[in-house]
């Protein structure tokens, strides 16, 4: 008997259920709707939400008018940083006006010599902080990841409310999920050593947000 | 007992009494525990903030796990279908021995030469480092943790904090000596510094691997996905930048929907760390694209009983619902009495208690279910309810039952159920047996020396009881 059947076997044996069908019918169900648990109650204003919990966990937040302005901010926060002016950035903000910063930004896989890397985002979640990027060919996921500083532009009108939210939106969007989606709140940090937490672990040390768009 | 355990839990009690006389361990046990029972509360506390609370929440994912513990066949076969629909292979193990066997063939059948690994428990249930050594194929583990340990020649003490008994002055003197460099004096201000160093070493690693092992925290139905929770970002390392990615996880990891995910991600970083959210959350679904320049070519699920399934419909049922928090040892006397290696398995702490007689036989791990002081920390701090000490008492019940507890301990139950089935008896004997600690108690108040059972006494005083039996003071209440 192959290991799967077996196993499954085994599940059987200790369930001692019967109505296979049934049962399957019931699960397919709760699949095709899915149930929310407990939702947090938060104040109505996105935008500050998420810039409060964003920066308790310890990414840097400014905000800009419109996407227009973002390469300016971009340059203005890599002098302050003391960064070179390169990047490697994904497609979705690579037609920004990067030269008319003085940045010099490629967009393809991030490799290990990139110092920064700037992405855009799927959408954002106010009640954590969170971005929630999707891989794919134009969005490799190296770039929010190889860099020791990540820069991400977050559309003002893509904050939502709950990771819940973000499923919701990205069923609507999308249908099926990409190879990878990405859930980041901050920079990466561990506290393996003596429980001292070190910011910079693996991922990006500098996770610096730009919201881009009008609070209504 | 298969190869692939190995378990060291039959000495229990040598390796506890080796752990409570460490005094650098202790001392390191006894600066981390407050930082996780403070961690843990904080975190919980947030929630009200959001109209939140930890009995809701609780409940809720109390409800989902139990969902698919109650039907795990019909999921599995439900996962198994969308994962292979998303573009993953899925193969089942039995065992660890299964697990590292298929591991090594897929590793070989990709000329893997090293492989890059993310914290995952069920890769040390199965020796997974060995057996891929014994190929020819470099393991490198790549959680500072996980690392630290690995280059100690050691296993994890704790399962989210896999290092918590090394002081610092320990880890550099690993550092030093396998980066090959000379030894430093160290403070604590030099610990990003420490971690640098491992960043650099094991970013080499990450680029030039050719396969990412990984666990996984859950395995979502829906979407047939793998979700890894990580804060160092190496879960991300390893599942972007090796051509071949195999996740190793156990048959249990399922759950619904994303949204239930989403319910379960309030809770386990908040019981593990405290924190409202880990850094790094990623669903992992089938290989590449064609256009797609990077993620691995292919994906593998290799879905592990290795024990699990015989607790479905059991008495243990709800240790499956377990979602590997580490809540239970962080709130454990015992466990911080002692640190991790004193369990001799892969899982310390009680919920250890409870996996490890269960994964590796009950006549193997006799003295687990004992550690424990009944003061059910474990079970209220449990993000999934658990009843901790109802299942290890449950396992001394087994224990007796099969005839596995000492000849002198049987004998004394049975003697006492002799005497219990006798009133009149009993009432003189238990007259005479309180009045003879009375006897026993010195000038203190304390009984010192407990005659027929000196080692009871050996370590700590015995409060004496009253003098008298409960059916006497009972009386004599009914009657003033
Ligand atoms: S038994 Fe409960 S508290 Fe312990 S690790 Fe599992 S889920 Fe966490």
């Amino acid at each position: 008997m192959s290991a799967r059947e077996e196993i499954l076997q085994r599940v059987r044996a200790g369930l001692g259920k019967r109505d296979a069908a049934a049962r399957r019918a019931a699960a397919e169900a709760c699949l095709s709707d899915p149930a929310r648990g407990p939702q947090p109650r938060m104040a109505s204003d996105l935008v500050a939400r998420f810039a409060d919990k964003a920066r308790s966990l310890a990414s840097s937040v400014e905000q800009v008018g419109d996407m227009a302005a973002v390469p300016a901010a971009v340059a203005r926060y890599l002098t302050a940083q003391g960064l070179p002016p390169q990047a490697v950035a994904t497609g979705d903000v690579a037609g920004l006006d990067w030269a008319g910063a003085g940045l010099e930004v490629a967009a393809r896989v991030a490799v290990d010599a990139d110092r920064t890397g700037i992405s855009g985002c799927f959408c954002a979640i106010a009640e954590t902080g969170t971005l929630m990027l999707l891989s794919g060919p134009r969005t490799p996921a190296s770039v929010s990841l190889l860099p020791e500083t990540h820069i991400a532009v977050v559309p003002v009108g893509r904050l939502v409310a709950t990771m819940e939210d973000a499923f919701a939106l990205l069923r609507a969007e999308r249908g099926a999920l990409p190879r990878a989606v990405n859930f980041i709140s901050g920079p990466s940090r561990t506290g393996d050593i003596e429980q001292t937490i070190v910011l910079g672990a693996h991922g990006p040390c500098r996770v610096h947000l730009i919201l881009c768009g009008e609070t209504s | 007992m298969t190869a692939a355990v190995r378990s060291q839990a039959m000495f229990f009690q040598a390796r506890a009494a080796r752990q409570a006389r460490d005094s650098g361990l202790q001392k390191t046990l006894e600066k981390a525990r407050p930082l996780f029972v403070g961690k843990r509360a904080k975190g919980l506390a947030g929630l009200a903030d959001d109209g939140l609370d930890f009995a809701g929440l609780r409940a809720a994912c109390e409800a989902i796990r139990r969902r698919v513990v109650d039907d795990l066949d019909v999921w599995l076969e439900l996962f198994e279908a969308r994962a292979t629909a998303g573009g993953a292979e899925v193969l089942w193990a039995r065992d660890g021995d299964e697990v590292a066997r298929l591991v090594v063939d897929i590793a070989q059948r990709h000329g893997v030469t090293k492989a890059v690994k993310s914290k995952s428990m069920l890769s040390e249930e199965a020796r997974l480092n060995e057996a891929l050594a014994a190929a020819g194929i470099r393991p490198v583990e790549t959680d500072l943790g996980e690392y630290i340990v690995q280059l100690a020649g050691e296993a994890p003490s704790h399962i989210i904090a896999p290092a918590v008994h090394k002081t610092l002055a320990e880890v550099e003197a690993l550092f030093a000596q396998h980066h090959e460099r000379p030894v430093q004096a160290r403070t604590a201000a030099d610990i990003p510094a420490l971690a640098a160093e491992a960043r650099a070493v094991l970013r080499q690693h990450f680029l030039s691997a050719e396969m990412g092992i990984s666990g996984a925290n859950f395995l979502i139905a829906e979407s047939g996905s793998a979700a890894l929770v990580t804060n160092e970002g190496n879960g991300r390392m390893v599942t972007t930048l090796p051509r071949v990615h195999v996740v190793v996880t156990g048959i249990e990891k399922i759950v619904p929907t994303l949204d239930d995910f989403a319910t379960l991600m309030r809770l386990l970083p908040r019981s593990a760390t405290g924190q409202g959210i880990s850094n790094y959350v990623s669903l992992l679904t089938g290989t590449r694209g064609a256009d797609e320049r990077e993620g691995p070519e292919k994906t593998v699920f290799i879905l592990v009983d290795n024990g699990r399934a015989a607790l479905a419909g059991s008495d243990f049922a709800a240790m499956l619902r377990c979602i590997r928090c580490g809540a239970c040892m962080n709130h454990c006397p015992v466990y911080f009495s002692l640190g991790g290696h004193a369990y001799g398995w892969v899982y310390p702490g009680p919920m250890g208690s409870v996996l490890t007689p269960l994964f590796t036989g009950i006549e193997n791990a006799l003295d687990l279910p004992h550690a424990s002081t009944g003061c059910n920390q474990c079970g209220s701090v449990c993000p999934v309810n658990i009843p901790l000490p109802a299942l290890m008492h449950r396992l001394r019940e087994m224990q007796h039952e099969r005839g596995l507890r000492p000849w002198r301990e049987r004998l004394a139950l049975r003697a006492w159920a002799w005497l219990a089935a006798r009133p009149g008896l009993y009432r003189w004997a238990t007259r005479r047996a309180a009045r003879y600690l009375r006897w026993l108690t010195d000038e203190s108040g304390r009984i010192r020396v407990l005659g027929l059972a000196p080692e009871w006494t050996a370590g700590r005083d015995l409060a004496p009881p009253p003098g008298r039996t409960f059916h006497e003071l009972y009386a004599a209440r009914k009657r003033a």
